[in-house]
């Protein structure tokens, strides 16, 4: 984007602008096959825009300048799809498996729950939001529900946690076993409040008799289910524990824009990265400190990507970055600030609302990473650099462009 | 890791005896080299002789010398009254090797005995001319080094201190590896009433080493514009997947004249 508006004289951000789908054309059915559900890639611009001070670039690139330093800024616009996956499609397209979800509910006789979810929480939180789900929900405290994953003994067959799915698949998965909680027990409700199932209401833990004071709990129900003394034995089993399968309608589609500020020592080719603004519409968020820490440890995948990460082979196949000492991964030192922000549309397509904020981090900061370090170095005249952007290559392209500059 | 019996002595002179004793004996020192070696298997010793309780750490000044027993960590240099004063340039040196638990648990002695090309207290030892004693003669540091992890040590013999001439000025400035953090260039300057002396690490393809042509221009002026049109060569150095032997060449330039520019 950035050499097709150096080559058409058009400022980049008006470049992206004229290719971005206006937030009022969603649906919007792309010429191959996918059909974007929402976004709005304006307010993610802007807010990014507007929390890395843009506007105020040039003068940070004039200070830089006067301490010998070269400054640049990177932007990347992106989007992606996530919550993997419809089974017909990626079926169409090779692969051997089904992309659904799934989720036990468990709700025990005194009225905590047990989830059992097919996905798996390697540090992403779930135990923490996917208990926010059921607490929703179902108005179970936080502290009465056990999220269990990963244990293939207990969970039923899942499909796991990557392409950012687990709250997009796995929680509507949740969500699904969870209305076949509050329907069972609308009816075993209605059983002991003497009435009918349709006057059943359930909010907050609690369902009650429409236009009368008559309650029961939620653990009143799941006792009455476990102990069925005065229960509907003819049409209902005992239990109050339900499955639910959740096969996607189709992928999410997370977009935003980061922008990315380095500073290049041109004596030694070290770029540093000063700020990083990522601004990503992730549909509806459930946690913000998780969704926060979700993209920054993206971001940091990114940087380190962008600029460190190599897997080197020599010509025989050896690999010459085989341990931790030649392989650099990003470390504290390597990072900046990293400046978190949403912008909300919708998922239109599932009950959550949510689109994935797994990947976003990773996919938005390499190109705004090198994009920068282009930037910083468009007075040698060059338009790409392959990552990652180590010193050795950055200091090669200044020695290679200093002769050109210093003929001009 | 391989069995070995593992022996703890009180003296230098049991210590002494216990390597002598034996061609597959090996020193523990603080062993942030040697414990990761023979984790990989690297190395089989029949006996690890740790040298913990023989008394060799401390460090003293005596007029315009500072000596610093050889089991001394590095966090003890680093937050050393004396030699902050004294060598501030050591100081700072010892506080950017590894991280918070090798400063912890590395020593001076175990650097210098291992001198691997990538260390950086050899190239102070080198630029200041320190002195190594052993527990049976003392070394100068030019005479000591004899390339990649190679030194004038014989089998069973212990450093017990190294001592460092205060220089007029010195000042160290490292280029790290990216992924290690080891001297990717490391560069010690000192300027001393004989003249400049800098010495280099993690660049040589035999370790640390002087180089004569930033010494002259160094002793002539010694300033950080002094270091620029000094002709670096690229032969003998090491070229790796992180810097080729140019880049690294260029690098000696430019953290020598930081070096310099830091130097007090």
């Amino acid at each position: 984007m950035d050499a097709i508006a150096q080559d058409t004289g058009i400022d980049r951000i008006e470049l992206r602008r004229k290719n971005f789908i206006p937030a009022d054309a969603f649906p919007y059915q792309t010429p191959v096959a996918l059909q974007y559900d929402s976004g709005d890639y304006e307010a993610t611009l802007k807010g990014a825009l507007f929390a890395s001070d843009y506007a105020g670039f040039e003068a940070r690139r004039s200070a830089a300048a006067a301490k010998g330093k070269l400054r640049g800024l990177g932007i990347s616009t992106y989007l992606e799809a996530c919550g993997i996956a419809p089974s017909a499609v990626v079926g169409s397209l090779g692969a051997r498996a089904g992309l659904y979800e799934v989720a036990n509910i468990r709700v025990h006789p005194t009225g905590s729950v047990t989830v059992f979810t097919g996905t798996h929480s390697h540090g992403q939180g779930h135990e923490t939001t996917l208990a926010q789900l059921v607490c929703e929900q179902l108005g179970v405290p936080m502290a009465q529900v056990e999220i269990v994953h990963g244990d293939t003994a207990k969970i039923p067959f899942g499909m796991g946690t990557y392409g950012s799915r687990s709250l997009a698949v796995g929680g509507t998965a949740m969500v699904k076993a969870m209305d076949k909680i509050i329907a069972k027990g609308k009816k075993i409700a209605a059983h002991l409040m003497e009435a009918a199932v349709e006057d059943i209401e359930f909010k907050d833990n609690v369902f009650s008799v429409a236009g009368t004071d008559k309650t029961k709990t939620l653990a009143d129900i799941s006792l009455a289910a476990y102990v069925p003394h005065n229960y509907p034995i003819d049409e209902l089993e005992p239990g109050l524990d339900e499955t639910a399968f959740y096969d996607p309608k189709n992928f999410t589609f997370p977009g935003g824009c980061h922008i990315a500020e380095v500073e290049i020592d041109p004596e030694t080719g070290v770029v540093t990265v000063i700020n990083f603004t990522a601004v990503d519409d992730v549909g509806r968020v459930i946690n913000p400190m998780i969704v926060e820490g979700q993209i920054q440890g993206g971001v940091a995948q990114g940087i380190g990507q962008a600029l460190l990460e190599h897997a080197v082979y020599d010509k025989s196949g050896q690999l010459l970055s085989g341990s931790m000492m030649d392989y650099t991964m990003p470390r504290a030192d390597n990072l900046p600030n990293i400046s978190v922000g949403t912008e909300t549309t919708l998922c239109t397509h599932n009950p959550l609302g949510v689109k994935g904020c797994g990947e976003v981090g990773a996919i938005g900061s390499p190109p705004a990473i090198i994009n920068a370090v282009v930037d910083a170095l468009k007075q040698y005249g060059v338009r790409h650099i392959n990552m990652p952007a180590t010193p050795e290559k950055i200091w090669s392209i200044i020695q290679a462009g200093r002769p050109a500059a210093a003929a001009e | 890791m391989y069995d070995f019996t593992y022996q703890k002595p009180g003296t230098v002179a049991d210590a002494v005896k216990l390597l002598g004793a034996d061609d597959e004996a090996k020193a523990l020192a603080g062993g942030m080299t040697f414990i990761p070696v023979l984790k990989q298997r690297l190395n089989k010793p029949s006996v690890v002789v740790d040298l913990s309780k023989l008394g060799l750490s401390g460090i003293s000044v005596s007029g315009n010398t500072v000596t610093i027993g050889a089991m001394t960590t590095h966090a003890t240099v680093a937050g050393s009254p004396e030699v902050k004063a004294k060598l501030p340039a050591l100081a700072a040196l010892a506080s950017g090797i590894g991280d918070n638990q090798v400063r912890h648990r590395g020593t001076i002695g175990g650097s210098l005995a291992n001198n691997d090309p990538s260390a950086c207290y050899p190239a102070a030892a080198l630029a200041l001319g320190a002195t190594i004693t052993t527990d049976r003669r003392t070394i100068a540091a030019g005479d000591f080094f004899h390339g990649m992890f190679t030194t004038a040590l014989e089998q069973g013999e212990i450093i017990t201190a190294v001592s460092f001439p205060v220089p007029e000025k010195a000042g160290y400035e490292k280029f790290p590896n990216p992924a290690s953090r080891y001297a990717m260039v490391g560069v010690f300057v000192a300027k001393t009433a004989a003249g400049a002396r800098v010495a280099i690490t993690g660049a040589g393809q035999g370790g640390v080493f002087r180089h004569a042509g930033l010494e002259r221009a160094l002793s002539a002026n010694f300033s950080p514009d002094a270091v620029a049109g000094v002709p670096i060569s690229a032969d003998d150095l090491n070229s790796d997947i992180h810097a080729s032997a140019p880049y690294r060449a260029h690098l000696i330039g430019v953290i020598t004249k930081r070096a310099v520019a830091k130097a007090r």
